[in-house]
Formats: structure tokens, C-alpha cells, sequence
């Protein structure tokens, strides 16, 4: 049995949720106005600003995700972590001052400053919905994978939990609630996750004295009467233990070969660690399925060489592949990895939070220290994890939640909590980007209600209520996505609907609204219509055969950034010079 | 990249600071598409030993990550001897 539900971890996670729900009430006396609500009068500190940047960043694809897709596939994990954290000079660079100093309260604000056109401000708010809702699933899915282990509970337990307790977060202190939560969170996440990889270091590597593991291959099947697992029916009263119970009843991931046939290596310093790790000989297990249909997991032995480089993973074999379109696939996810962070409506809106430019920087490096420490642990955390002894071959998600477990109880219901509060923090920033595109961008400004301060307020509130339910509704459909995939596709979105018209803006003095108008759409619909016809989707969505989905995929690579960026620049481009010159409405350019 | 609304030499900064961090992102991927692998098989780029047995794949890793930092830090250290620019002035 792999999984097991503690008293202590129950109490752990009520504690979090208890003080996270007071906190919020506590605040919700200052998100009365609408500057209060949506930007937190754009009182934050700096720091606080920084650290809240890492919370709102650091989601569950970040955490969950690439530890998980680390100790499966190794080096391709940290391929998200290098492009994860690189965005952020884009952000740093390019966009955090102009757009401090451009916006109000949302992503509209800024790419509108210049226009003042209602079409702008519909096609941004559509753009954050969009952009929200890709984000939102995963980190909803991640919710669900978190209560099982930890409260026994089904994933859609753990969906709706995390759906209720952000909607109150939201609906009760806005912004300046969704603040602290992130800014508790970024401050658990990368504090905690540097004690377990303190404890991973301290522990070594050492190979397991029964390697029971290595020659067993385990088989799912699911038929018309139910689940079998290794020959045996999974019965719904035993489904918690059974699942996983796994021939000789352990979990998997070991040392197969130390260096010098070594039996521990006993604490390693960082470098040492993966030095060792590089020369030694890894168990991994390869998910396939035998004649029957039954899902298989057979053990392969690995180098830790090998497993250091990329191009293990589904995602990014192309670059193992001499196929010029599968390393297109690479580049592009990676390109939209870089500039899809600074294009991030959930992010963009916490630069309102700050008071001026000077700030809105300031939190950006302070932002960018806490997310890079963060990133640097996950190699650790996920080769920790790879070598555990106890990971779930059937789900990467719960990796670093499974690792802690092998440290005690104690461990694991501090990091499931954190998991959690994980997942609190970055929902509840999308909710807030998406409760401000639906009622300032859209309510007051495209359909010109005229609302009062208060009224907004109200509107911002009943849209986070809306939103929370329709991510509750998603997290429960999308339950069995691997969750860093989806975050894929939302930087994929938001690097080609909205960068060209932001740095376009900001940076060439011949945009014009058309312009804008017309890259934002093209970028958006181009990015989608590429999606959906990709092989991933077809695959991971439709439910294709591999061979089908490549087979039946409209274009030749799945990922489309490369192409729908560029795109998004020439269109602005294009349809600013056939236009009139711009005429400035008003605002703050200065490009 | 020129940036507006800043103070002349933090703008030269910001725009030297991205286009340094920019190329040097652009050859660990570049790397890793087109000169790792060959056939299936590691034969150079990130799979060479950079130092103290660890590849370059790794130690351009942390390199991104931890430069990332370090050019960020200069940028606020620099940038704040020009911090007396007058709030929401251009350029």
C-alpha cells in the first residue's frame, strides 16, 4: 500500500484551510472599492509583492508536475524549470515598468491605454478567460490527486474543496486576500521543499537490499467487470489499497547500481548528489500494454547519465528524434515557455498591486529569486523521488507528496499541506485575473454598464463565484491529464495572443488599434485552432492511438508558438501600416 | 529591446541585460535540439562533461536559472542610481 490517510496530515490540512479562510475575512474589510478589490489599493510591499509573484507562479504544475515528471523521465522536468524561470526576464526586462505604468486593474487596461476601444477590451478579456481556464485545470486536477493520499477522499472530493475555499478567498478579500495567500504559500513552498531536499541529501542513495522490484512486470486491466489489478479485482471497498498493490506490496523507483557496487553512499553535498546519481544505474519503469489490452508497467534499467539529458519524456522526444518537425515541437514549446510568463494575465495583474514602477521591478528580482531557488530544488526533489522506493507508477502527479512520505507522517502531511496551499494560491490568482476581465472589462467597459464603485465589487465577486464553479466542473472532467501539459498550452496562448500587441505597443509608435485588435484575435484563434488539431490533443484529449493521432493531426507539430507568435507580429504589423496613423485618446505611452 | 518610460541608461541596461540572457537561453535549446543528439545517441553539446562530473545539460541548467538571478540583481543595483526619474515621466 502506498497510500495511507493520517490524523496528522487531516489536522495539518484543516489548520492551513481554517487559517487561510479567517485570514481572508479578516481582509475583506479592505476590498470594499474597486481599487481595494481588484488591486489592493496598490498598496504592497515590494517584497511581500515578490514573494506573492512566486506563489501566484508556482503552481501545481510546478511543484506536482515536474517533480513528478523529474522522478519518471528525469532531465526533462528541469526543462520546464530552465524555461519556467527564464520567462521572467522577459517579464523583468520588458514589460513590468511599461505596464505598471499603462494599467489599472487588469491586462485590458494596459493593451487599452492608448485606444480607449471596447474592442480591444473585449478581445483581452476573452484572451484572460481563455488563458485562465487552460491554466485553471491543472492545477484543479492537482487538487484532486492531493485529498486522496491525504484525506482518503476521490479526486472529485478534493475539486470541489479547493474550488470552495478559493471562491471565498476571492469573493470575500479580492485581491488583498488572494496577496497574503500567495505570499504564505511562495513563503512555504520554496522553505519546505529546501528542508526536504536538506533531508534527501542527507539520506544518499542506497540500493534497496531486496531488489524485488526489477524483474516484475505489473499489468491494469480494465474490463466489464471493473479493474484488476495483477490478477486481482479491485472491489470498491479495497480500492484505495488495491490499486497499488502491487505485486510484493511496495512502491517503485530504485538504485539498481551504485558507484563501485556501493550499498549506500550515505549524505551527499548537492554536487556530489547528482554526480552519484549520473553514475549509477537507475530502475525506471516503461508504461505499455500487452496483447490482451492491459495497461503494463515494465521495469528498465537506466543510466543516471542518460536520464540527465533530455529527451526521455513523451513530450520531449523530439530531441532524441532526427525529425526536423519533432525538434520544432521542442523549440516551440520552449519559445513559448520564455515568452508566455510576462504574457501571463495572472501574473501581469499583481504589477497593479504595487504603487510604481520602481516597485513593480523591485518584486520582479525579488520574484525571480524565490522562483529560481524553488526551480534549483526540483532536480533534487524529483531525482530524490525517482530513487525513493515508493512511487506511483500510474500517476507522476504524486511524486513529491509520496517522497515526503518516506521521511514520516510528519514530513508528508507538512508537504501535502503545502501541495494544497499550492494549489490555493495560484487558483485563486486566476480567478481574481478572470473575475476583473468579466467585470471591468467586460460588464463596465465593453457593454458600458454603468456600475458604481461598489457595484464592480459586487460584479468582481459574483464572477469569482461563477468562475470557481466552472473550474470545480472542469477539474472533475480533466481528471486524468497530466497536469504540466495543459500549463503548456496556456503559455502557448498567452505568448501569441498577447505578447505581439503588448511589446508592439509599448515599443512601436505606429500600432494601431486595428492592429492590436487583430493580433490579439489572430494570435488567440491561431494558437487554438493549432491545439486542437495537434496529435497531443487528438491523443491526450480525444483519445487517439498514438499512430492515429499522428496520423489524423491536421499540423505537423503540437506545439504552436513558433508559428503563432511571429504570426500575432506580422498580422499588428500588417493591418497598423494599411491603417491610419494612431491617434492618441489618452494615456500614459511613452513608446 | 528598447524599453520605454525609463531613464536612458537603465533603458540601455535592460535592453543589453535581455538580449544577453535571450542568446544565451537560445544556445541551450539550440543545443539540445541540434547538437546533443545524433541518431538517437548522445554524441555532444549538452551530453559533454562540462566540470566536477557534471554535463553541461546540467550545469547549463542551473546556469540559466541562477544567471537569471544574478542579471536581475544587477539590474535593480544599477538601475537605482537612476531611481530619481520623475514618477510616470517618459521618455
Amino acid at each position: 500500500m502506498i497510500y495511507h490517510a493520517s490524523t496528522l496530515s487531516i489536522a495539518v490540512f484543516a489548520a492551513f484551510v481554517a487559517s487561510v479562510l479567517v485570514l481572508s475575512f479578516w481582509l475583506a474589510s479592505r476590498a470594499k472599492s474597486a481599487s481595494g478589490y481588484f488591486a489592493a489599493h496598490g498598496h504592497v510591499g515590494w517584497f511581500v509583492n515578490g514573494i506573492a509573484f512566486a506563489g501566484d507562479y508556482l503552481s501545481a504544475a510546478s511543484f506536482l508536475g515536474i517533480c513528478g515528471m523529474i522522478a519518471f523521465y528525469g532531465y526533462d522536468g528541469f526543462l520546464y524549470s530552465i524555461g519556467y524561470l527564464s520567462g521572467w526576464i522577459v517579464a523583468l526586462f520588458v514589460i513590468a515598468e511599461p505596464v505598471k505604468k499603462l494599467g489599472k486593474f487588469t491586462l485590458a487596461d494596459a493593451l487599452n491605454a492608448k485606444f480607449d476601444s471596447r474592442a480591444i477590451k473585449l478581445v483581452a478579456a476573452i484572451s484572460t478567460l481563455v488563458i485562465s481556464l487552460f491554466y485553471l485545470v491543472p492545477q484543479m486536477v492537482g487538487a484532486g490527486a492531493l485529498v486522496k493520499p491525504l484525506l482518503g477522499l476521490p479526486h472529485w472530493a478534493g475539486v470541489v474543496m479547493v474550488g470552495a475555499t478559493v471562491t471565498v478567498i476571492v469573493a470575500t478579500g479580492g485581491m488583498v486576500s488572494t496577496t497574503w495567500v500567495q505570499f504564505i504559500k511562495g513563503t512555504l513552498l520554496v522553505i519546505i521543499c529546501a528542508f526536504v531536499v536538506g533531508l534527501i541529501l542527507q539520506r544518499g542513495f542506497s540500493v534497496p537490499q531486496v531488489a524485488i522490484e526489477s524483474s516484475e512486470v505489473q499489468t491494469i486491466m480494465k474490463g466489464t467487470t471493473g479493474t484488476i489489478v495483477n490478477g486481482e479485482i479491485l472491489s470498491p471497498e479495497n480500492q484505495l489499497d488495491s490499486k497499488l498493490r502491487w505485486k510484493h506490496g511496495v512502491g517503485f523507483g530504485s538504485v539498481a547500481v551504485l558507484p563501485g557496487g556501493a550499498i549506500s553512499t550515505g549524505p551527499l553535498g548537492p554536487l556530489a548528489y547528482i554526480k552519484t546519481f549520473s553514475e549509477s544505474t537507475i530502475t525506471t519503469w516503461r508504461k505499455g500494454s500487452d496483447a490482451s489490452g492491459a495497461t503494463t508497467f515494465t521495469p528498465v534499467q537506466r543510466t543516471g547519465k542518460d536520464l540527465l539529458l533530455p529527451g526521455s519524456s513523451p513530450t520531449f522526444k523530439g530531441v532524441r528524434s532526427d525529425s526536423l518537425f519533432a525538434k520544432l515541437d521542442f523549440l516551440s514549446l520552449m519559445l513559448a515557455l520564455f515568452l508566455g510568463t510576462a504574457s501571463l494575465p495572472h501574473i501581469l495583474i499583481r504589477y497593479y498591486t504595487v504603487k510604481d514602477a520602481a516597485a513593480a521591478r523591485k518584486s520582479t528580482v525579488v520574484g525571480i529569486g524565490a522562483i529560481g531557488i524553488f526551480y534549483m530544488l526540483t532536480l533534487y526533489l524529483g531525482i530524490g523521488a525517482m530513487t525513493s522506493g515508493a512511487l506511483d507508477p500510474t500517476d507522476s502527479n504524486m511524486s513529491a507528496p509520496l517522497l515526503a512520505q518516506t521521511f514520516g507522517q510528519g514530513i508528508f502531511a507538512v508537504i501535502s499541506a503545502v501541495a494544497f496551499t499550492t494549489v490555493l494560491g495560484t487558483v485563486s490568482g486566476l480567478i481574481m485575473a478572470g473575475a476583473g476581465a468579466v467585470a471591468h472589462d467586460l460588464i463596465k467597459d465593453y457593454f458600458a454598464i454603468k456600475l458604481t464603485d461598489l457595484q464592480q465589487v459586487r460584479a468582481g465577486k459574483l464572477a469569482a463565484i461563477g468562475l470557481g464553479a466552472a473550474a470545480i466542473v472542469l477539474g472533475i472532467f480533466f481528471e486524468k491529464m497530466n497536469v504540466t501539459f495543459l500549463v503548456g498550452w496556456a503559455f502557448n496562448v498567452a505568448a501569441s495572443a498577447n505578447l505581439p500587441a503588448l511589446v508592439m505597443l509599448l515599443f512601436w509608435k505606429r500600432t494601431t488599434k486595428a492592429g492590436v485588435i487583430s493580433a490579439m484575435s489572430v494570435g488567440l484563434l491561431a494558437s487554438l485552432a493549432w491545439i486542437l488539431a495537434s496529435a497531443d490533443t487528438l491523443e491526450k484529449v480525444f483519445g487517439y492511438s498514438a499512430i492515429d493521432a499522428t496520423a489524423s493531426a491536421l499540423v505537423p507539430f503540437s506545439q504552436p508558438a513558433i508559428v503563432t507568435v511571429p504570426l500575432g507580429f506580422v498580422v499588428l504589423i500588417t493591418v497598423s501600416l494599411l491603417g491610419k496613423r494612431p491617434q492618441v485618446v489618452h494615456g500614459d505611452r511613452g513608446g | 529591446m528598447p524599453t520605454s518610460h525609463r531613464p536612458g541608461r537603465r533603458r540601455w541596461l535592460a535592453t543589453t541585460l535581455f538580449w544577453i540572457y535571450s542568446a544565451a537561453y537560445a544556445a541551450f535549446v539550440l543545443a539540445a535540439a541540434f547538437w546533443t543528439f545524433h541518431g538517437g545517441e548522445p554524441v555532444g553539446g549538452l551530453a559533454l562533461p562540462a566540470f566536477a562530473g557534471l554535463s553541461v545539460a546540467v550545469v547549463a541548467g542551473f546556469g540559466l536559472i541562477a544567471g537569471a538571478f544574478v542579471l536581475a540583481m544587477l539590474y535593480a543595483v544599477c538601475g537605482s542610481h537612476d531611481e530619481a526619474e520623475t514618477p510616470g515621466a517618459h521618455r
